[in-house]
């Protein structure tokens, strides 16, 4: 009877260790478990989106590297590419249909136009790769063109609000004073800006001006957006 | 004539030679001294100050012309004369200030799309010409 028991026992653990072994087996080949079968794809699909990442960021480096903004009166537009003047200089700006925005300014304001909504004489701003003197566009912002600079006063007119200015480029401004025109005089002891009307303005006086350039404007007339005077007396003390 | 007195004749004249030639070096030596009073020695000439007060310039480290910025306010790093007024404007802002040390650093604000900034520096010394830098920046935000 011992002998019986001692039997049964050596063959239920001989049929334990086989059956386990079995088992292991199978799991571990012929039939994957529901865990095993996904993990590896979850791996891939996190590598795959690293390296896209990583692709993007690269692109986007290179991208700013080469970034460069070039602007100027529009001479041409067909909506695939447009021209452009800047101070004599003719460029050329490629489209991208999937890449290229365009937008309009206004004051503080931007307002996405379309392509065709850059006529001729508008004055634009480029930005994007350059390669072979043609750029191509990521974005087109049409917007005004503003000329900044500083001169004496060497004429002043009272009847027409009008100013003539002799910069140190010894270029000729004549300067229309408008309603609108923001006047400001430095105070040459706080150095402060103070608001003034026409009549302070004097001859020898030492202005900075802001004015509205069009591509029409050919006689250095315009009408001042802002002037800024600084006075003679401030060079004399 | 005796013996003695022919040597005395002889020393004579050799001791008045000694002198005549003595005096004669001597003065020629109170005339170079007299034209060195006219001509100096190199060491002691002490020549007028001619240095002309150099006008330092205006540098702008920061930013460089056309630059590209996706932020709506710069910094102008650069250097100018001591005390001199320096008068920064574009579109959008004037900014005058004293420039009390040498070196200056501004913030500026931009406005979307191009900047055409002009700065002029204005020296205190009066016989100096103002020095003068212009710029376009551009405002380009990333999120367009």
């Amino acid at each position: 009877m011992k002998k019986i028991i001692q039997h049964c026992y050596i063959v239920s653990l001989l049929f334990y260790l086989l059956t386990n072994s079995f088992v292991i087996a199978q799991t571990n080949t012929l039939v994957p478990s529901a865990s095993a079968s996904t993990s590896p794809t979850v791996a891939v699909d996190k590598d795959i989106q690293q390296l896209k990442d990583k692709i993007a960021n690269k692109v986007s480096e290179i991208r700013k590297k080469n970034n460069k903004a070039i602007s100027g009166f529009v001479l041409s537009n067909d909506g695939n590419k447009m021209k452009i003047n800047n101070n004599g200089e003719e460029n050329q700006v490629k489209f991208d249909d999937t890449l290229t925005k365009y937008f309009k300014i206004t004051g503080a304001q931007k307002k996405e136009i379309k392509v065709d909504d850059i006529k001729k004489d508008d004055y634009a701003i480029v930005s994007g790769v350059m390669a072979d003197n043609i750029i191509t566009a990521n974005v087109v912002l049409v917007d005004e063109n503003f000329l900044v600079d500083s001169g004496k006063i060497t004429e002043i007119n009272k009847d027409s609000y009008n100013v003539k200015v002799s910069t140190s480029d010894k270029n000729i401004y004549s300067l229309d004073i408008e309603t609108y025109t923001k006047q400001y005089i430095m105070n040459i002891k706080t150095l402060n800006l103070e608001r003034i009307g026409f009549s302070k303005v004097k001859e020898g006086d030492t202005v900075h001006f802001v004015v509205k350039k069009i591509f029409s404007e050919k006689n250095n007339n315009y009408l001042a957006i802002k002037i800024l005077i600084i006075p003679q007396e401030y060079f004399i003390k | 004539m005796k013996k003695e007195t022919m040597v005395a004749v002889f020393f004579g004249l050799l001791f008045g030679s000694i002198v005549a030639v003595f005096i004669s070096f001597k003065s020629k030596d109170i005339e170079l001294a007299k034209n060195k009073v006219i001509a100096p020695p190199k060491e002691k000439t002490s020549f007028p100050n001619t240095s002309v007060i150099e006008q330092q310039p205006l540098v702008l480290n920061e930013p460089a012309d056309r630059t590209i910025v996706e932020n709506s306010v710069i910094r102008l790093k650069g250097s100018a004369a001591k005390n001199s007024l320096i008068v920064i404007q574009s579109p959008i802002k004037e900014l005058i200030i004293n420039n009390k040390l040498e070196k200056f650093d501004l913030e500026f604000p931009l406005a979307l799309g191009e900047n055409s900034i002009k700065i002029v520096v204005y020296p205190k010394e009066k016989q100096f010409r103002p020095q003068e830098k212009f710029m376009k920046i551009y405002f380009i935000d990333s999120k367009l």
